[in-house]
Order: C-alpha cells, then sequence, then structure tokens
C-alpha cells in the first residue's frame, strides 16, 4: 500500500514545490535583491552614511611614496593579469605608487588569508585586494587597518567595516540587468538556460545570479532556468561541465550563461565542438580578446563585462587618495586620472561605470 | 660504545631537521627584520596549529604504513555541520560543535572500518572518501556559507591565553600527549609494529585490526578539531574549507622523518617539518619572495632534507 501511494506523494509534493514555491536559483545567495526597472529608466540612487572602517593611527602619507600589494584571488589567469596591468599602469603615472602583485595560485581563502596576514608584518602602507570571501577575510583586513595600513578593495568586496574603500566595477543589478536582457533577445522570452558559475559561495557570482533571478521574474517571467552548475574558475571543468549539461538538457537547452571570465569562453567553446552554434546562445561575462575567435565565428554574439584594466588602473588611483587623505568619509567623488571622476555610492563604494556590452563589431578595439 | 651512540643520535633525521630548522631561522632573519619577533612567530603558530593538529595524528597513521587523504574533507565537513547544526537546527554552539566532532570522528572511524575490516588500501579507502565527505559537505550547506557566531567562540582561534595564542596552546597538548602514547606505550609500539610488518605483527598477538581503527578514529578526529578551530579563526563556514590540508599535512610528516612505507616515525620531527615549512613560507613571503617562488622553495627543500638524511644514516642507503 505504502509502496503505491509513495510515488504519489512525492510526485505531489514534487509538484506543488515547483508550482508554489518560487525558489532561488541554486548559486544565488541569500541577500535581499533590488532588481531594476525593466526598461532603461535609471534607480534611484539611496544615499547612504559611510561605513567603511579607518585605518587607525595611519601616519601622513600624503605625497609619499607608496608601498603597496595587491593580492588578487588568484594569479595566472588574464582577468587578474589585466586588474594588475592596471594598477601598474597608475602606479607608473602617479610616480609615487611602489605596487606589486602577489596572489594564490588557487582561490582559496586560507592561502589568500595567510598573505594578507604576511604582508601586514612586513609592514606595507597599503593593500589592494579582492575577496575570495567576503567574511573569512574580514578579521585578518581588520587587522591590517588596525596597524596602520591603507585597505582598498575592488572586484570582490569584503564586510564594508574591514575596509576603508571598495571599488565597483558595476553594479550587481545592473550586470544581472545586461545578462538577461541580452540572454531573452537571443532565446526569445520562453527559452530554457542553463548557468555556469564558479563556486556557489563565491560573493560576485552569488550576488549577479541572485540579482539575475529576481531580475527575470520581474521583466521575463516566461524564461526557464534549468539549472546551475559549479566550475570554479578552471578551463576544462567549465568545458565538461557545458558540455555535460548540453548533453542532459538536450534541445531543450536554448542558452548558457557563464558567470566567469573562464566559463563563457569554455562554454563557447563546448557548443562549438558540439556542433550546436546557432541553436544553443551563449552569452556570458567574459575578456574581448577569449570571445575574439567565436565572436568570428558568429557562434557568440555578444558578452558583458567591464574593463579589468581600468577597475586596476581606479582601485591603484583610490588607494593613492585614501592615503593622502583627499578621499574621506562623507566624499562624493574621487579623481581618478585618465578615468576622470567616479562617484561614490553605497555609503563606501567607488563605482567605475556601467557594465560594457562587447560584440563582434568592438571587440577588436579591446586588447585584454 | 658512548662516543658511537653520540654519533648516531648526531646523524638522525631528526637532529638533521633541527639544523636545517636553525639555518632557516637564521637565513630568514637576515632577510627581513620583521621575521625573528615574537608577535610574528606566534601568529605563524597560530597560523600552522589547523595542519599541525592533521600532521600529528597522520604520523600514526603513516608509521602504520597507512595513509589517510580524506582529512581535509572530514575537516570541511565538520566545518559546516557547525554551521548547520548552531543555525538551521538552532542547537547551542557548543553542542553543535562537540555533534559536528562527533560526526568527524565517524568519518574517521569509518575509514577505519573500510580499511582494517574490508582489507581496502588505506590509498584507495581515504581516496574514496575524500571525494564522499566533500561532496556530502557541499550537499548539506547548499553553498550557503554560515557566520555571525557570537565573540565567545572566536577566542579560540583568534583570540589569546597569557600572550599565547590559544590554538597553539590546543596543539601543545595534543603534539605531547601523542608524543607519550607513540613512543612509552604499548599501544605506540604496535603501531610501529604493524607499519614495519603487519604480517608479523599479528602472529605475535598484537590486535592488528583495532590498532587501525583507534588509528584512523584519531586522525579523524585531530581533522574535525582542526574544522572547529579554522571555523574560529576565519569566523565562518564554507564547503571548501581545508581543500587540499591533507597534503600540507603528509608533507610535514614526511620531511619530519617518518617512513612512508610505515615502522619509523616521530611527532618531534613532524613538529621540526612543519616549522620548518611554517617559516619558509612566512619568512620568504617577508623578504619579498612571491608565493610561487615559496613552493618552489618548500618542494626543494623537502628532496635536500630528505637526500641529506638518507646520505647521513648509518647505512648510506635509504631506509627502505
Amino acid at each position: 500500500m505504502l509502496i503505491k501511494v509513495l510515488p504519489t506523494f512525492l510526485s505531489l509534493s514534487l509538484l506543488t514545490g515547483v508550482s508554489y514555491a518560487a525558489p532561488a536559483w541554486t548559486g544565488a545567495d541569500d541577500q535581499p535583491t533590488n532588481p531594476l526597472a525593466c526598461d532603461a529608466s535609471p534607480a534611484d540612487v539611496a544615499s547612504k552614511p559611510y561605513d567603511g572602517g579607518a585605518a587607525v593611527d595611519a601616519p601622513n602619507r600624503k605625497g609619499k611614496t607608496l608601498k603597496a600589494v595587491d593580492i588578487p584571488k588568484l594569479v595566472g589567469i588574464g582577468y587578474f593579469t589585466a586588474t594588475s596591468k592596471g594598477i601598474a599602469e597608475a602606479a607608473k603615472e602617479m610616480g609615487t605608487m611602489d605596487v606589486k602583485t602577489d596572489g594564490p595560485t588557487k582561490a582559496n581563502i586560507d592561502d589568500q588569508i595567510t598573505l594578507i596576514d604576511n604582508y601586514t608584518t612586513s609592514g606595507v602602507d597599503g593593500i589592494l585586494y579582492a575577496a575570495n570571501d567576503p567574511v573569512a577575510i574580514a578579521p585578518i583586513l581588520k587587522k591590517a587597518l588596525a596597524a596602520g595600513i591603507n585597505v582598498v578593495g575592488y572586484d570582490a568586496n569584503s564586510s564594508p567595516d574591514s575596509r576603508q574603500w571598495f571599488v565597483n566595477q558595476a553594479e550587481f543589478n545592473g550586470v544581472a540587468k545586461s545578462l538577461i536582457d541580452t540572454l531573452s533577445k537571443e532565446i526569445g522570452e520562453d527559452g530554457a538556460f542553463a548557468i555556469v558559475t564558479s563556486t556557489f559561495t563565491t560573493p560576485n557570482q552569488a550576488r549577479w545570479i541572485a540579482e539575475m533571478s529576481a531580475y527575470q521574474a520581474k521583466c521575463h517571467p516566461k524564461m526557464k532556468w534549468l539549472e546551475t552548475v559549479e566550475a570554479q574558475e578552471d578551463n576544462i571543468l567549465s568545458f565538461n561541465q557545458a558540455k555535460t549539461l548540453i548533453n542532459k538538457y538536450g534541445p531543450d537547452l536554448k542558452g548558457i550563461v557563464g558567470m566567469t571570465s573562464v566559463a563563457t569562453p569554455a562554454a563557447a567553446d563546448a557548443i562549438t565542438q558540439s556542433g550546436k552554434c546557432g541553436s544553443i546562445s551563449v552569452v556570458g561575462l567574459a575578456t574581448p580578446n577569449a570571445m575574439k575567435p567565436y565572436f568570428a565565428s558568429g557562434c557568440v554574439k555578444s558578452a558583458i563585462l567591464w574593463n579589468p584594466v581600468d577597475l586596476g588602473y581606479a582601485a591603484a588611483y583610490v588607494l593613492r587618495a585614501t592615503a593622502d587623505g583627499d578621499l574621506k568619509p562623507g566624499s562624493k567623488s574621487v579623481k581618478a586620472g585618465k578615468l576622470g571622476e567616479l562617484k561614490v555610492i553605497n555609503g563606501s563604494e567607488i563605482l567605475l561605470g556601467a557594465p560594457f556590452v562587447f560584440n563582434k563589431e568592438n571587440a577588436s578595439s579591446f586588447d585584454f | 660504545m658512548a662516543s658511537f651512540a653520540h654519533i648516531r643520535s648526531l646523524t638522525r633525521h631528526e637532529t638533521i631537521l633541527a639544523m636545517v630548522v636553525v639555518f632557516a631561522l637564521v637565513a630568514l632573519s637576515a632577510q627581513s627584520d620583521r621575521f625573528f619577533t615574537v608577535a610574528n612567530l606566534l601568529n605563524q603558530g597560530r597560523l600552522m596549529t589547523e595542519v599541525g593538529l592533521v600532521a600529528v595524528a597522520m604520523t600514526f597513521v603513516i608509521a602504520s604504513g597507512g595513509i589517510d587523504l580524506s582529512v581535509g574533507s572530514i575537516m570541511g565537513l565538520t566545518a559546516i555541520l557547525i554551521g548547520v547544526f548552531w543555525h538551521n537546527f538552532g542547537i547551542s554552539l557548543p553542542v553543535a560543535a562537540a555533534l559536528a566532532v562527533g560526526v568527524g570522528t565517524l568519518g574517521g572511524f569509518v575509514n577505519g572500518l573500510i580499511i582494517a575490516r574490508c582489507g581496502v588500501p588505506p590509498l584507495i579507502a581515504t581516496l574514496g572518501t575524500l571525494a564522499l565527505y566533500r561532496g556530502l559537505a557541499e550537499g548539506i550547506s547548499q553553498a550557503r556559507s554560515v557566520g555571525g557566531y557570537p565573540d565567545w567562540f572566536y577566542l579560540l582561534g583568534q583570540g589569546q591565553i597569557n600572550g599565547l595564542p590559544t590554538q597553539l596552546l590546543v596543539l601543545f597538548i595534543f603534539a605531547i600527549t601523542a608524543t607519550i602514547i607513540l613512543s612509552c606505550t604499548v599501544w605506540g609500539r604496535t603501531v610501529y609494529a604493524v607499519g614495519s610488518n603487519e604480517i608479523a605483527a599479528r602472529f605475535s598477538g598484537l590486535s592488528v585490526e583495532r590498532s587501525k581503527l583507534a588509528i584512523y578514529t584519531a586522525s579523524g578526529f585531530a581533522a574535525a578539531i582542526a574544522g572547529v578551530i579554522f571555523v574560529s579563526r576565519v569566523s565562518t563556514t564554507r564547503s571548501d574549507m581545508g581543500t587540499g590540508l591533507e597534503l600540507d599535512a603528509i608533507t610535514a610528516v614526511v620531511l619530519g622523518g617518518t617512513s612512508i612505507f610505515g615502522g619509523k616515525g616521530t611527532i618531534v620531527g613532524t613538529i621540526l617539518g612543519l616549522i620548518l615549512i611554517q617559516s619558509l613560507k612566512n619568512g620568504l613571503s617577508l623578504a619579498g619572495v612571491r608565493g610561487d617562488g615559496t613552493i618552489v622553495v618548500i618542494g626543494a627543500v623537502l628532496i635536500v632534507t630528505i637526500l641529506l638524511s638518507n646520505i647521513f644514516s648509518r647505512d648510506g642507503f635509504p631506509e627502505h
């Protein structure tokens, strides 16, 4: 009796699960979302008081040469090579910053924490970082602040009170809107798609996915999300995961969204090798150099990103301005060399600008 | 005869390693004046505790002729369970931590069962549970991290007692206990006997199975305690915690002179191995060497130390 009834119960509970609850997509974080309007109208920016931390008893560094270290999530991938290039460029331009890049070889929280700890001990003036985990990195950054070191984040934030400023490449809801709008244009309002992300806990990716989920529900309610899969920031793993998705969903799958600069070209490669160009679209975050072959073959129409060189460049200028005392709690904007004035948002963040959509036509004018 | 014994003790692996450590400490202090300070050294002690706990237990495992690759995954699973028990089930934090340690220890016990009762080679058994426990950690956590623990919980990983990092005391107690067990008890002798010649040990009437069960359970327990300390140190839980920890621990143990074939090894050697690796990592970084350069040096030091030890050992040949 029980055995006969059980499957019915199971399928019932599955059905109710799907139809009533609006489950957050796997890989999304549990923070509140703030989807943008479906048309292009700008969001109102609520001004917020400064919520960053302060370097304790920092010496007067105005005009003096800064000894700084840049600690990205990991070294050896194109994206962070580009941010380091931007930082080095800005340092050279200013002439008053002595900066080197050192990061873990894998996106590992413990290795990154140990590195920051060592540089804090060695007595640098400034730390630039991109966090592998927003909470885990906080105690060690607070220790650096307590030692009088200026701390500025870029690319991936930590809890606000553990750093002074954070250079935000693009607002999460803006990136989410760009991705979902582009996707709906390519696969149609009722297309089904899957996501290849780094890991479910990586802060940026989790935030984007949460915002994408909210924006899709609001503006493109008929699109169907199938699954989110993890692929670290690993080329081969991303390729394999994309291949698996293609085989698993067959003709149902209309699009793959790559959430990392590694996953997007890998997914494009998987689709090219499976001969699915044209029937499955790829959109996602990617650097133009990696996407140029797929733009040329017509397999991918567009990719979305900010300029990581500019991101590093801005981060270096923000660190300089913080050390000089020109950027302080209450500041409304900061000068960042060739990028001009950048706006302060969300209390203690500097906004780089709106995300940029690369395509076949404009990709050739970028080299990173 | 006395002088002969004296010379032999000089050429013991631990003695050579101790000299290498002293040499490294002197060389690194010369490279950066921030290295040999009390604050920095204590801080390094804090950072090496998790690997240290696992390495101490791993000394038993390797001396018995086995290996435990699942320790990093057990650490990750324990970390996740603390968060889940406390945050999702609303169990009070000390009980949640104790339960999580219990599950981690159980993980080690399961390793022991598979190895001792079913006769699966340790490398294969723990390679399997490496994937299994990590998968459980990721599945249970649903990739959510849990933070916001009460302040007293951070005492373990971030606090200090009389100026000493709290967890360093834990490691100290752990290491002393392990030294006594390994060198002064029947139980410790059994570990060496099993590692030297399992069949001979069995025919000598030693309980090989029970000894193995205990060794792997202890290894799971040490990894679980390391998990609690790690959560307290970084104030959050993630399912990828402890990835690669097994290799760091095995490196320290092997550098410390424990034979990978079993039958030989001391806790003192393991601790010296740990200190050498940690001071190289830290000292080179302070001296301005980048992370990728540091791991090259550590690899080279491992090989050179083992070679030196083999050259100076009495017969001039490798132990096996």
